[in-house]
């Protein structure tokens, strides 16, 4: 079974035609190939797959692909401007907030909900915000100074 | 994900009957549980009824008695972030926010947080400290159960085919609330609760009228103990209770025996906690 | 030195930070298919029947092979022996062990397709302890003996001990009765560390098309495309060059995607489907693909009352799991450290790698080690104690030491050690002899610190080779078979290579591993590519230096040696208006300015231990790491809070001190997950939390209040600029540093087996209450 959908996904609005058993994650990847958005546990523990929809970060792998009917969507491909990367996707690379870099997109859509939501986050409030988003390499500590960097700018 | 087909319904009446329609159809609201479900195959429906699209179905309304209605659909993060719920019912607000991660907060509903009837989880033994009622919908009219009644074991609720949770409500208090939630987990941050300990004062002006102790995740169902005209020294005792009432499910996060005696010093915790904000 | 020893920023960071970095299952190729497989639901059975004849009728269903496609190939692989078929052929030996598989048009059909093959299974006896599959009597995993293809492994390793042993390896030292004889006291104890997940989140994938019948393509996450590439030639009966083996990003490995995991079978199917075939685990495959062996360890110490050990004895038991894998190197990995970085004159250390029936493990950052380490830093604690002595005196009094004889008989170079042990005490506010007094306390909370320090070989005898060209711009490239699994190689070679050339880092850049393209490398592994692939970089570099310097010298009509090369090009050493541009270079050499100018290095490391007596050279370089740790525990509950956590690592130079400070805190990470949680529970064989909703790994909120990462600099004489390694210095360090905090915190309360779950703490503290703590 199929579904017409319509979203806007990355500033685009589109018109979709969904599998009643696609994930947003699926739709993604498999239908509109934006392959930033990564797969890791299947079961939204793990965050790679952290997307924005309407401005808050959710698990694309579990929410269903219908359900995008008129949201607005966002993936880590939207961020950079005319060759510029997005603030935090600047911070990140200032501070080196990554090694393998699989987890990155996830933590930097996710970083973007927590700062979408609250702009002066403090430490407590990073670390209880994305401590859903896992990263096995351990940069924890270079994403906390990161956002730290943002913070500290006048916005 | 094996296939299947997706119904969306607009209304409840439409819903309810769509899902009374045999074994393999069932509803899904966030998909934060389910879908694991069907994705590791433990589950295998051939049509999902989607009550995401419902209209008007994830209010959060407090009327002049000062019951606090939250219709079913509404988000773990609305729930937790609703000034109504921040005001009145602030310890139902502080376990919410600990539920899982911000984005299956953002997609999971309290009314399939509920039904799904997972133990291992935060609200349902807070919302039963809270004397919380569900309201549920079916093909044969609406029914309103005690949440306490409504959740008979892990995975086990009093749903019947064709109905599904269309509210919960918390009813009115009389005097003031002091409240604690502490949630244990034995490994990281992010597992589910090993633990959901709620503990409640009534004041009726300064004096303390009663006293409730919630445990959660530590058995099929919550553990509800009430006592009225509290004292401090009794909270103990209360504690105690709790733990030699429990009938732990032991699991990978400890044996029956030390989930007893965790119940007995995070409730006398909870208990000091909340007793001491009462009264201080 | 400009490049070398900076925070050059990751070359490979924009493509991460904006989501462009392609990972394998980025890929799509026209035309190409999704796998699923059926696995076996028991831990041993005989396979009886495979029926998929309605899997193979099931409309989308492309190609479905079992073990009847294998006909005509070598249908055993394996890193060391030879022992896993590409699919179960006779039995089945571990829950997850590969029946048959299936390529479909889409995922779907694939999981449907699966669901209708029929097999029969007539299940066996199985074993799932480590000692009781070691010991006699026990149900056999593999009747057979294995080949071995490599000569290191045939002549280095004690292989097809008999029985379910695998492999075993003996150090010693001395005589173990004198010794003994000699000592004050004896300690004897046992420890356990249960299997843990690599973790990597990017779960196991491969892409296999096959060009021709002769040529097969791969594109894998694989730490090991050059291994990979002569296992696939093998299985497959091509010549090296029939296969290429491509590696695009790789999305963590952890020593996880080291050996061929699912790669055979993707390209079995791939071949029968005659289409391109891409195969992503599900995270449950992952939980039953590979993990960290399993261990237990018996150890004996005899030690003089001042503190001076004097005799070890100790016997290791690796869980290999199912199959081997590089299981019997591991272990031999593990018995010559087994003693710990101390002075031990009388010794015996003996590794047995053991076939159970669990899924197969493998390398995991620290192979080998974590096991010893955790097993010997709790003894060195616990005899501290029992002497009332300094934790820290009492390691400083008994550690190796510069130009100390090791158990191998080499002679050990460039030891940090007390360097590393000093500083990270010091790094928490060690205060000596005080640590072991009363500690503070407030309410049910008690705290502790605790220390270990360890030291590990990177595998030998390897070789690395790499080769670098100078295009006629100035760029420079570096071609090398070395994997990008997130430590930041691609930007430690460039530093190296540019450094060698005096050119910005920014002009080089450094290939993914392609086997059509780049040479031969071991493996990214072993924390050695710095120290051998920077070796082989750091030489390619120089020839392509020399060429430059040559043309110069030719052209400017100066000696070689009067000549400098920088980011212009070549000039005489303080006239720097007479020099020449690269292009002006190219002409002298060639004439004109085109081509390239290439170098290249085959660094090869000799040595390696004869299986008979243990001695030789173990390692290209040693490296050696320490932590210290400060703990909180709540002695109602069990939970532990760390509070403050130091890891020192002797790296001999940091070419990169950042990316230095990420592979200590990502190891400190892993590290602290398996000393409190992680834990891989089977029941009867079958996973019990084989999920990442069951099994987690830290978050953000785990990670430890305070955590700093110290360098030791003890430059080795063979290492690019006295670069060793990084990688995996810290991780066998912390759970013991943790596990002696907790029973510091404890008054002495000792926990033998990991995790340090909150139960296993409260139950302690109970026994010990009841009067029967077994410490001694």
């Amino acid at each position: 079974m199929r579904h017409l959908i319509t979203a806007t996904v990355n500033g685009r609005e589109r018109e979709l035609s969904v599998k009643s058993s696609q994930t947003l994650l699926d739709v993604l990847r498999d239908d509109l190939r934006l392959k930033g958005t990564h797969e890791g546990c299947s079961v939204g523990v793990c965050g790679s797959c952290t997307v924005l929809v309407d401005g808050k970060p959710v698990s694309s792998c579990l929410m269903l692909a219908s359900n995008a009917e008129g949201r607005d969507v966002l993936t880590i491909e939207s961020l950079a401007r005319d060759g510029n990367l997005d603030p935090v996707q600047q911070a990140f690379l200032d501070r080196q907030a990554f090694q393998c870099g699989f987890c990155t997109p996830g933590m930097i859509m996710a970083v973007k909900g927590l700062l979408n939501e609250n702009p002066k986050p403090d430490e407590a409030e990073v670390r209880d915000y994305l401590s859903g988003n896992i990263c096995r390499c351990g940069t924890y500590v270079e994403v906390m100074a990161a956002i730290e960097d943002l913070t500290a700018k006048p916005q | 994900m094996r296939n299947f087909d997706l119904l969306e319904p607009k209304t409840v009446t439409e819903a309810c009957r769509m899902l009374d329609d045999g074994e393999d159809v069932r509803p899904v609201s966030g998909g934060t549980a389910l879908l694991i479900l069907v994705k590791q195959g433990l589950l295998r429906p051939r049509t999902l009824v989607n009550l995401k699209k419902l209209e008007g179905a994830n209010a959060i309304t407090r009327d002049e008695a000062g019951a606090v209605r939250i219709e079913a659909m509404a988000t773990i993060h609305q729930v937790e972030t609703s000034p109504v719920v921040r005001e009145h019912l602030p310890v139902l607000a502080a376990a919410c926010h600990q539920v899982a991660n911000i984005r299956i907060r953002h997609l999971a509903t309290i009314g399939g947080n509920l039904a799904h009837g997972d133990h291992q989880s935060d609200p349902p033994g807070v919302l039963v400290a809270l004397d919380a009622e569900v309201e549920l919908s079916g093909t044969r009219g609406t029914r309103a159960m005690k949440l306490a009644d409504f959740l008979l074991g892990t995975y086990e609720t009093a749903l019947e085919p064709g109905e599904m949770v269309t509210a919960v409500t918390v009813p009115p208090v009389r005097g003031r609330l002091v409240s604690d939630y502490l949630k244990f987990t034995t490994g990281s941050s992010e597992e589910r609760p090993c633990a959901g300990i709620t503990a409640l004062v009534r004041l009726e002006g300064d004096r303390p009228v009663e006293a409730r102790l919630a445990v959660g995740a530590v058995a099929a169902r919550p553990l509800l103990l009430c006592e009225t005209d509290p004292t401090e020294g009794a909270l103990p005792r209360m504690a105690e209770r709790a733990s030699e009432e429990i009938d732990p499910i032991p699991d990978l996060r400890g044996s029956a025996e030390y989930k007893r005696h965790l119940v007995r010093v995070l409730g006398r915790r909870a208990l000091a906690a909340a007793w001491k904000e009462a009264c201080p | 030195m400009s490049a070398v020893g900076s925070d050059v920023p990751r070359v490979d960071g924009n493509a991460k930070v904006s989501g462009s970095a392609q990972y394998t299952a980025d890929i799509e190729l026209p035309g190409m298919l999704h796998a699923r497989a059926l696995r076996s639901p028991h831990p041993h059975a005989k396979l009886v029947s495979v029926d998929v004849s309605k899997a193979a009728a099931l409309p989308g269903v492309i190609a479905v092979v079992t073990r009847d496609d294998l006909e005509g190939l070598n249908p055993y692989y394996g890193a060391v022996v030879e022992d896993q078929p590409v699919l179960a052929i006779e039995r089945v030996r571990c829950v997850g062990d590969i029946v048959a598989a299936v390529a479909a048009e889409e995922r779907e059909i694939a999981e449907e397709a699966v669901e209708l093959i029929e097999v029969e299974y007539e299940p066996l006896p199985a074993v799932f302890d480590v000692v009781e599959a070691a010991a006699p009597g026990a149900p056999i995993i593999h009747e057979e003996r294995f080949e071995t293809q490599a000569a290191v492994f045939r002549e280095q390793l004690n292989l097809n001990a008999g029985g379910n042993v695998c492999s075993v390896f003996r150090a010693a030292d001395g005589d173990m009765d004198a010794g003994f004889a000699d000592a004050d006291e004896i300690f004897e104890n046992t420890y356990r560390m249960p299997p843990v997940q690599h973790g990597h989140i990017e779960p196991h994938v491969a892409t296999a098309v096959w060009e021709s019948p002769n040529r097969l393509v791969v594109h894998t996450p694989c730490q090991n495309a050059v291994g990979l590439q002569e296992q696939l030639a093998r299985i497959f009966d091509l010549p090296e060059s029939g296969v290429r083996v491509v590696v695009p990003f790789v999305g963590g490995g952890y020593g996880g995607k080291t050996h061929a995991r699912l790669e055979p079978v993707t390209a079995l199917l791939a071949r029968k489907a005659g289409r391109p075939v891409q195969w992503v685990l599900t995270r449950e495959e992952v939980f039953l693909t590979g993990r960290r062996y399993g261990g237990f360890v018996r150890m004996k110490t005899g030690f003089k009352r001042d503190g001076t050990l004097v005799a070890r004895e100790v016997e290791v038991f690796y869980d290999l799991g199912a199959y081997a894998l590089s299981g019997p190197a591991n272990a031999k990995t593990g018995s010559y450290v087994a003693s710990g970085p101390y002075r031990v004159p009388n010794r015996r250390l003996t590794t047995y790698a053991v076939y159970t029936n669990l899924p197969p493990a493998g390398p995991y950052r620290g192979v080998g080690v974590p096991h010893v380490a955790w097993a010997y830093e709790s003894e060195m604690d616990r005899i501290a104690r029992h002497l009332g002595m300094d934790p820290l005196e009492l390691r400083l009094k008994n550690l190796l030491q510069e130009g100390d004889i090791f158990v191998t008989g080499e002679s050990l170079v460039s030891v940090g050690i007390s360097d590393c042990l000093r500083q990270a005490a010091t790094g928490i506010g060690w205060r000596g002899r005080e640590e072991q007094a009363d500690n503070a306390s407030e309410g049910s909370l008690r705290r502790g610190k605790g220390l270990a320090v360890i030291m590990k070989s990177t595998t030998t005898p390897t070789a690395s080779a790499a080769s670098v060209r100078l295009n006629s711009d100035g760029s420079v490239m570096l071609l090398t078979s070395s994997t990008e699994i997130g430590q930041g190689v691609r930007t430690c070679l460039a530093q190296i290579v540019a450094e060698r050339l005096g050119f910005p880092v920014e002009r080089v850049t450094v290939s993914a591993p392609d086997t059509d393209v780049t040479p031969y490398d071991k493996s990214t592994s072993s924390s050695r590519t710095t120290f051998h692939m920077g070796n082989a970089a750091l030489r390619a570099a120089e020839e392509v230096r020399e060429q430059l310097l040559e043309a110069g010298a030719q052209a400017l009509e100066v000696d070689k040696a009067d000549l400098e090369l920088g980011a212009g090009g070549v000039s005489v050493r303080g006239v720097p208006d007479r020099s020449l541009t690269i292009p002006q270079l190219l002409r002298v050499k060639y004439g004109d300015s085109v081509g390239s100018i290439f170098g290249s290095c085959n660094f090869q490391v000799k040595g390696g231990l004869d299986p008979k007596t243990g001695k030789g050279k173990a390692a290209a370089f040693w490296f050696f790491s320490a932590c210290a740790a400060e703990v909180e525990v709540d002695v109602e509950t069990g939970k532990v809070r760390v509070l403050d956590i130091a890891t020192s690592v002797d790296v001999g130079k940091a070419i990169n001190p950042l990316q230095c400070w990420l592979q200590n805190e990502g190891s400190m990470l892993e590290a602290l997950g398996a000393a409190f949680f992680e834990e891989m529970v089977f029941e009867q064989g079958q996973p019990v939390n084989g999920t990442l909703l069951e099994y987690m790994l830290p978050s953000m909120e785990d990670h430890p209040e305070r955590f700093q990462s110290l360098l030791v600099e003890t430059p080795h004489p063979d290492g690019p600029f006295g670069a060793k390694g990084a990688g995996e210095a810290v991780i066998p360090a912390v759970a013991p540093a943790i596990g002696n905090a907790v029973a510091n915190a404890l008054g002495g309360v000792n926990i033998t087996e990991l995790p340090l779950r909150p139960d296993r703490i409260v139950a302690a503290l109970a026994e010990r209450e009841a009067g029967v703590s077994g410490e001694k």
